[in-house]
């Protein structure tokens, strides 16, 4: 069941990724030609891009929490014997998953809020929909930090 | 109360917690500190989104990643070989050279070394030089060109280093302006150095030939335009920062998939996704650390950090010593964006205090950075080296240090010389 869950959400993510970056690269382009050649552009195409950047920043953060990519300073682990590594690692992931937790929960209070006052990010666009990504990454990567608890990767 | 929760939080950090949670938890403690709702960092987070000059960040890197996959590193060599391989010590200068363009596009996170130290490596022996010299060029060259247009961790420090609003203001222009004679002076430093160990005429020498250039020039017609494309764009300022690279990640896909078709369509959401999570990373990494300087800024960490190393310090040169020292030990540690993200939110509001430029400032930290991935015993690319050229760390350690002084010396001129770095900015 967590097995077939796990392997949609993979699909979902990296499918999620590339329709992202591509419409990215797309409306950025139009954008560009628009602008210098005729004067127009989509008006607020701006505004959608890089609310783009943020959506694949945390769909990216999703992905590289799968194998626990993430960039760390890696100070204490380099000189730690190879028997106390994995209580090391269970314990930062243990910490990275109760944070996560917490910006997702806090996270969720802010698009609720943002929701209840309908206020619109640009265009007709509400707010809310482009920031749900945030509770919604954060609570994912914790489920996997969960499981990194349980059996570090 | 409070110190229990910095102690968790730093034991996290060294326990190797990922860096954007334990930003993340040192942010939430502040403001837990401050009795502010701590939904505040989901709108701190949300500011990603009011910073248009982010929109470059993943637009470089897919195109980074798309031409480290095609044989873009081979041309690269083939072209510069063909134009300066008939010098003394052609092949070296080829190398730096080479290797500094490598980098600026696709950032200095050990692709570098990998791709064309692959290249560069045998034929350097072949060419003559002794294995000391070549193994330390390649993995030293594989941060070189940290400073030139349009290397990811020069737009993040600009980024960075605006959103604190000290010091006199910038634009990202200036700060690719800035890097120009820095990284002339570090070619140059090295390219005598080289010339003046192989004085001996111990190399033979390449013959010129048009042919060759005519060959090599033809194989990456399709490629040569990007660097005018993307350093006259920018410099002209015909185009901005992130429509230059919105313009770069479309030409290199169209360039390596349909004319050089060296990447398939089918290889293309993969190059997409591998790059997006490299992005995700970073500016999650980015997302956190907004929200961490302001709660350092509101509780005026810079401010007392500089009335304390004021009473120590008089001198600007004893601050900027100090400076180097510190940096290199930083850029040994932490990897570049780590640095970043929590070094510099810190050190401008200081250094602005001892009246250094911004601009100046990130070229010393960069330049510092740059070195710092070479600086034993831990820094990175000497694990990359050694871990893709099979030679003990040791080795390695032996086969860099000369660089090391060479770049040293141009780091201290970089910083003393203020001149190197502002001359072209305004």
């Amino acid at each position: 069941m967590i097995e077939t869950i796990s392997t949609q959400l993979r699909r979902l993510e990296s499918g999620l990724l590339v329709a992202l970056l591509s419409t990215m690269i797309g409306l950025a382009v139009y954008q560009v030609v628009a602008r210098n050649l005729f004067d127009t552009g989509i008006f607020l195409g701006d505004a959608l891009v890089r609310v783009l950047v943020l959506w694949v920043t945390m769909v990216g953060a999703m992905v590289a929490s799968r194998n626990d990519e993430h960039i760390r300073m890696d100070l204490l682990t380099r000189f730690i014997g190879e028997n106390k590594k994995p209580a090391l690692k269970r314990t930062a992931n243990a910490f990275t998953c109760g944070m996560l937790g917490l910006f997702s929960w806090h996270s969720y209070l802010f698009v609720l809020s943002e929701y209840e006052v309908q206020v619109l990010a640009f265009a007709q666009v509400p707010a809310w929909v482009c920031e749900a990504i945030m509770p919604i990454g954060a609570g994912i990567m914790c489920l996997r930090y969960f499981f990194h608890t349980i059996d570090p990767p | 109360m409070i110190w229990l929760g910095i102690c968790l939080v730093v034991l996290a950090a060294l326990a190797g917690a990922p860096l954007f949670a334990v930003l993340l938890a040192g942010a939430m403690l502040g403001f837990l500190a401050g009795d502010i709702p701590l939904a505040i960092v989901a709108v701190e987070v949300y500011r990603i989104v009011d910073t248009p000059l982010l929109v470059a960040l993943p637009l470089f890197t897919y195109s980074g990643y798309m031409l480290a996959e095609a044989k873009t590193s081979q041309r690269l060599v083939d072209v510069v070989q063909s134009m300066v391989g008939g010098l003394p010590s052609g092949l070296a200068v080829v190398g730096f050279l080479a290797c500094a363009v490598f980098t600026a596009l696709t950032g200095a996170s050990g692709v570098t070394i990998v791709a064309l130290g692959a290249l560069l490596l045998p034929a350097l022996d072949q060419a003559g030089y002794d294995e000391k010299f070549s193994l330390g060029l390649v993995t030293t060259s594989g941060s070189l060109g940290l400073l030139l247009v349009p290397s990811v961790p020069l737009i993040i420090y600009g980024i960075v280093a605006q959103q604190l609003e000290v010091g006199e203001p910038f634009t990202i222009v200036d700060l690719f302006k800035a890097g120009v004679l820095p990284l002339l002076i570090m070619l140059a430093m090295l390219i005598g150095w080289t010339l003046w160990r192989h004085r001996g005429g111990g190399i033979p020498r390449i013959p010129f030939s048009r042919r060759k250039l005519w060959q090599a020039v033809k194989a990456a017609r399709w490629e040569l335009p990007l660097p005018i494309f993307i350093l006259g764009g920018i410099y002209s300022g015909v185009f901005a920062i992130s429509e230059a690279a919105a313009m770069t990640a479309l030409y290199v896909t169209v360039v390596e998939v349909l004319l050089y078709r060296e990447v398939s369509l089918r290889e293309v959401p993969k190059v997409m996704i591998d790059s997006m999570v490299m992005v995700g990373g970073i500016l999650l990494v980015l997302g956190m650390a907004l929200a961490f300087t302001n709660f350092l800024i509101d509780a005026e960490v810079p401010q007392q950090l500089f009335d304390f190393t004021r009473a120590h310090i008089e001198s600007t040169i004893g601050f900027l010593l100090l400076l180097n020292v510190m940096l290199l030990v930083l850029g040994a540690m932490l990897d570049i964006f780590s640095a970043l993200v929590i070094i510099v939110p810190l050190l401008l509001p200081v250094a602005v205090g001892y009246g250094i430029h911004p601009v100046h400032l990130g070229i010393i930290f960069l330049a510092n950075m740059q070195i710092g991935y070479f600086t034993p015993p831990i820094g990175m690319n000497l694990f990359i080296a050694s871990y893709r050229f099979k030679k003990p760390l040791l080795e390695i350690y032996a086969a860099c240090w000369p660089f090391m002084v060479v770049l040293l010396i141009a780091l201290m001129l970089i910083t003393y010389v203020p001149w190197f770095s502002m001359v072209f900015v305004r």
